[in-house]
């Protein structure tokens, strides 16, 4: 697919008075595989921006080009209305200045894009238009480009295209050639600019093809209104359409296009060295996001660790990360970091300088054969929309505690949720992946498949590839008690130990997590069952482990659990400190130590996973997730990492592993406490024949990092 | 104390937050589904955290089949009159008949001022309102042959073309709460749209308003019954009472009927953005609110 794309544009003009016959134009155009509708403004007659939100609405993939005319309205509720637009669409707008004696189109360009940039709190402008103050953002969902119709030297020193019409070929050709000349005299790539022609017919096919290969047009816009001949747009979809594609493509292999356009220079200006950007597959660079770009600041980050890449892929299907991975390939003087939900801890899925395949877009959630409740879960898909996806059939598939968490991490690690003790980790449930590997490959693996990948795959699936797609056999699940206790704690040595014993003694149905801090004790546990007595009887042992101060337990869908925390953009800053130790007991000396640390300050986060259970039902040589005995997972988190290993070390000599998910220490060490030696030689043998050079290495890398490659 | 005798309408007040995205899109879709007539979302296009109002509502709209929409209320100082009738009209015939118009005359002076927008002393909103509508109206006036000029001191127009002609009539239904503009609702507006929570004086404030804005009517040679009488109201479903509107379903249908009957009020719009409380309202108290009143008016349908 990536091979065929092209740089041509092409589109509808909506010139309709009937609203409703445009309407039925940009759907029809829609379903013949164009790219744009254009919604010219006018100064009577319909409102084209009304109309262009209601395209959006009827159409899922088009492009949305809406005409603005600047003194019609106030630009600081344009520039909200656009970012509004932008992010209903799914990130499908384009704005289109036209001339005005009252406002310059540059200056409103000007306005705009300050109305869209976050980075400032507040947007202040005295000319023709007045801003005192406003609130810039929302961010768009994309980089909202900017075309301009009219003035061409005033778009070729501002705007991001010019729109022009076809009429007087003569006339069009000195206009695109001033277009070129007016960014040159801005200092400007010319190839920034797109080019999009208008035409109401046509005879001379080559003379628009010429357009192309000599001019650089990049869109060819027909015009419709009701009084178009029949069948105009077919014809022009059937007999031009390809044509002008195929100049496009020629057009970029004789150099004279780029495969899309080129980025304003004050963006280009903050790329950083080392990566290829120019050399990107069309189709990824046009999804990329790179330093200079207005969407970076809410995407650089994780939910737990800042980053600044120097580029992030943002494939749309599998054949998009086979491109990445083989753009990877050629980067492996800057770190790689795989991303998903970024929720990351051990998983370096951002990066300084480095690059970032962002696999965030793969996110369909499909149920296969209801039968077998077999259902198909992209990596990119949250936790929570898995759960709200899966709830209209009374399905559950278990996974963590927080719904922001991505599948991609957590089904290549473990997942020890709230389900877990009944239910089995979320690896448990894995049928098979679709993956691509180091060398570009894409397989599948499962139990009779690759099944040694798949293996390792349940585990320490981030070393192996890039899994694009999951296959689980998900739980029925009816509503579930959810209970949130908080417990007075005088004693936390003692909590500590009840808590163990208890945990020991509760039926698999019930999974508890613990979260000490100070002199309270948070439960949050939840009862796989939807009978009250049931539940009651399940939590009363637990609720008397010490005085409570708080109880909530209520019935509830498990979506409902996962749909606790709202997303919200993530914006870490700095690295994470946090550990991670498995236990398979709560012994009295663990517990003393335990008291010790939280004593000690050097944490802010100390939580208890309860483990065993459906865990423990499975072989430790089944999956390369092998710490099949333990009874809690231990995570520890500060923002000092001295301060933290001080006291943490400690509790180490109770350790019987960790579990990598919560481990942000890289240290070759925990690697060995990760996996057992006969799973690390295993993974290390599988490692050395699909990943020999080590290209994934953002998380636990099996390869040892002297041995990863040299500037390219 | 006067029941108007208009068809009763039940909507929803929703917030029109920009994260998640769809969060608005989708109250709407739950209220079209649940067959209540009116969706509305607040108008403040200074607020970053918000959709813009009049993009959400086109984009809602080409979501859903049958429930009218509306902002609760436009923010007049903030969209140039012409072009809001424009985009009205545009609305209402894409689909076919379901767009009405909530206004006001602004609030917020600050924000508005560091959006552009003008800063008004109350006495100049009210006439810069009543300008719009004028201008707002006679867009939508196809029928009257030539341009429109309106020559306000806050808002002109000179010559300019009419249209397009909306599908209905859409309402023009008007917030507001001190004497001088809810005369100028009786004079001009087909409503009158407060909010429960900014009456002072309590629920009494609707009897006291509807007075006045009967008299302006009247003195304007108009029927008190072409004025409508909106609400926003807040309120919590729960298994014992708290208080007005807090408490059973039951009554929830007791309070509104009273307001029905009692005060006139026939448009019932319920900030919700809990897809519970909708269904609820929909469900439970809309339809037996009407068989209420339809029985105390001594009406069968
Ligand atoms: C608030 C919070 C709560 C958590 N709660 C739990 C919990 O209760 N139980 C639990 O088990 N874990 C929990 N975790 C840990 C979580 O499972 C891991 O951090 C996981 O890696 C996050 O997945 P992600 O896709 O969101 O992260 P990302 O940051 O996107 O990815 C993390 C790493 O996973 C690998 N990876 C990501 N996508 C892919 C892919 N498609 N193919 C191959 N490898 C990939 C990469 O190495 C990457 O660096 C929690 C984390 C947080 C931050």
């Amino acid at each position: 697919m990536s091979r065929q794309h092209s740089p041509i544009k092409l589109g509808v003009e909506l010139a309709h008075d009937d609203v409703a016959a445009a309407v039925d134009c940009a759907v029809e155009a829609e379903r013949l595989g164009l790219d744009l509708v254009v919604v010219p403004s006018t100064s009577s007659g319909p409102d084209g921006w009304s109309l262009v939100s209601w395209i959006a609405g009827r159409t899922d993939r088009i492009g949305l080009v809406a005409g603005i005319d600047p003194a019609q309205r106030n630009l600081g509720v344009l520039g909200r209305a656009s970012t509004s637009l932008d992010r209903l669409s799914g990130g499908r707008l384009t704005l289109e200045l036209h001339p005005s004696p009252e406002i310059s189109p540059a200056e409103a360009l000007t306005v705009l894009r300050r109305m869209w940039d976050t980075s400032t709190r507040r947007v202040r402008h005295d000319g023709a238009i007045k801003l005192a103050g406003a609130e810039p953002g929302p961010l768009p969902a994309h980089d909202i480009r900017i075309w301009m119709s009219g003035d061409v030297e005033l778009a070729g020193s501002t705007a991001d295209g010019w729109h022009g019409r076809l009429d007087d070929p003569d006339q069009l050709a000195q206009n695109l050639q001033l277009l070129r000349k007016s960014a040159e005299k801005a200092d400007r790539d010319p190839h920034e600019l797109e080019r999009v022609i208008t035409l109401t017919t046509w005879d001379d096919v080559d003379a628009m093809t010429t357009l192309v290969t000599e001019h650089g047009v990049t869109a060819f816009i027909l015009r419709i209104d009701e009084n178009s001949p029949e069948g105009l747009l077919e014809r022009f979809v059937q007999e031009i359409a390809p044509r002008l594609r195929e100049a496009g493509r020629q057009a970029v292999a004789d150099g004279a296009l780029t495969p899309s356009p080129v980025r304003r220079a004050e963006i280009r200006a903050r790329r950083v060295s080392g990566i290829d950007y120019d050399g990107l597959p069309a189709h990824l660079a046009a999804n990329a996001v790179e330093p200079g770009d207005a969407l970076y600041n809410s995407i650089r980050s994780n939910y737990l660790r800042g980053g600044s890449p120097g580029l992030i892929l943002r494939p749309q299907s599998v054949s998009d990360v086979v491109d990445a991975v083989a753009f990877a390939r050629r980067h492996r003087h800057i770190p790689l970091g795989i991303r998903s939900g970024g929720h990351g801890v051990s998983g370096r899925s951002t990066n300084d300088g480095g690059l970032v395949i962002d696999v965030g877009a793969l996110n369909d959630i499909e149920v296969l054969d209801r039968d077998r409740r077999l259902v198909r879960i992209g990596p990119g898909a949250r936790w929570r929309d898995v759960a709200t996806a899966l709830q209209p059939y009374g399905w559950a598939l278990g996974s963590g505690d927080h719904g922001g968490v991505g599948v991609g991490g957590l089904a290549t690690a473990g997942g020890i949720g709230y389900l877990s003790r009944k239910h089995g980790l979320t690896i448990d449930h894995l049928q098979s992946v679709d993956m691509v590997l180091a060398d570009g490959t894409t397989v599948r693996a499962g139990r009779s498949e690759n099944p040694e990948l798949f293996w390792a795959v349940r585990g320490a699936g981030a070393n192996f590839g890039i899994v694009t797609s999951f296959e689980f056999v998900v739980d029925e699940v009816s509503d579930v008690g959810w209970a949130q206790l908080a417990f007075h704690v005088s004693d936390p040595e003692e909590f500590l130990l009840k808590f163990g014993e208890t945990v020991a003694a509760t039926p698999r149905d019930t999974t508890p997590f613990l979260i000490m801090n100070g002199s309270t004790a948070h439960v949050m546990a939840m009862v796989a069952s939807d009978d009250p007595d049931e539940i009651l009887a399940q939590l009363r042992p637990i609720a008397q482990i010490a005085p409570l101060v708080q109880q909530q337990v209520v019935i509830a869908p498990y979506a409902a659990v996962m749909n606790m925390f709202p997303e919200s953009p993530h914006q870490a800053f700095g690295e994470p400190v946090s550990r991670s130790g498995l236990v398979t007991s709560i012994t009295p000396g663990f517990a003393a130590v335990s008291a010790r640390l939280l004593d000690s300050g050097a944490v802010h986060w100390f939580q208890l996973r309860s483990m065993g259970g459906a865990i423990a039902d499975v072989e430790p040589d089944a999956t390369a997730f092998a710490h099949r005995d333990a009874a809690f997972q231990i995570t520890a988190m500060g923002s000092n990492a001295q301060r933290v290993d001080r006291e943490w070390d400690r509790l180490r000599p109770y350790f019987s592993g960790i579990y990598t998910s919560f481990e942000a220490d890289n240290s070759p060490q925990r690697l060995t406490e990760a996996f057992p030696p006969p799973t690390l030689a295993r993974l290390r043998k599988l490692k050395e024949q699909l990943d020999p050079t080590g290209l994934f290495r953002d998380n636990f890398p099996l390869t040892d990092s002297h041995s990863v490659g040299s500037p390219a | 104390m006067t029941d108007y005798g208009h068809d009763l309408m039940f909507g929803t007040f929703v917030t029109p937050i920009a994260q998640p995205v769809q969060h608005a899109v989708q109250q709407a879709v739950l209220a079209d589904r649940l067959g209540l007539d009116l969706v509305t979302f607040q108008d403040h296009p200074y607020v970053s955290r918000f959709h813009d109002t009049w993009t959400l509502i086109p984009y809602a709209a080409a979501r859903t089949e049958r429930v009218r929409l509306t902002a609760n209320v436009t923010n007049l100082p903030l969209r140039f009159p012409a072009q809001l009738a424009r985009s009205v009209a545009t609305l209402d015939r894409l689909t076919g008949g379901r767009i009405e118009l909530g206004l006001g005359a602004g609030g917020f002076w600050d924000a508005i001022e560091a959006m552009g927008g003008r800063r008004l002393r109350p006495g100049e909103a009210l006439t810069a309102l009543e300008e719009g509508v004028q201008i707002i109206r006679g867009v939508w006036d196809t029928s009257t042959p030539g341009g429109l000029t309106v020559d306000g001191k806050f808002h002109a127009v000179r010559g300019a073309k009419r249209g397009p002609a909306p599908a209905h009539r859409p309402s023009i239904w008007i917030g507001g709460y001190k004497p001088r503009m809810l005369r100028t609702i009786g004079t001009i507006a087909d409503g009158w749209l407060p909010s429960a929570q900014n009456l002072r004086g309590g629920i009494e404030d609707l009897a006291r308003g509807s007075e006045i804005i009967d008299e302006a009517a009247e003195s304007a040679g108009r029927r008190p019954q072409d004025v409508r009488r909106l609400l926003n109201l807040t309120g919590d479903f729960d298994d014992t009472s708290r208080g007005f509107l807090q408490g059973p379903p039951d009554q929830w249908v007791e309070e509104l009927t009273d307001l029905a009957l009692t005060y006139g009020t026939s448009v019932f719009i319920l900030f919700s953005d809990d897809p519970g409380m909708t269904e609820m309202f929909a469900k439970e108290v809309a339809p037996a609110v009407r068989d209420e009143v339809r029985k105390a008016r001594g009406t069968t349908s």
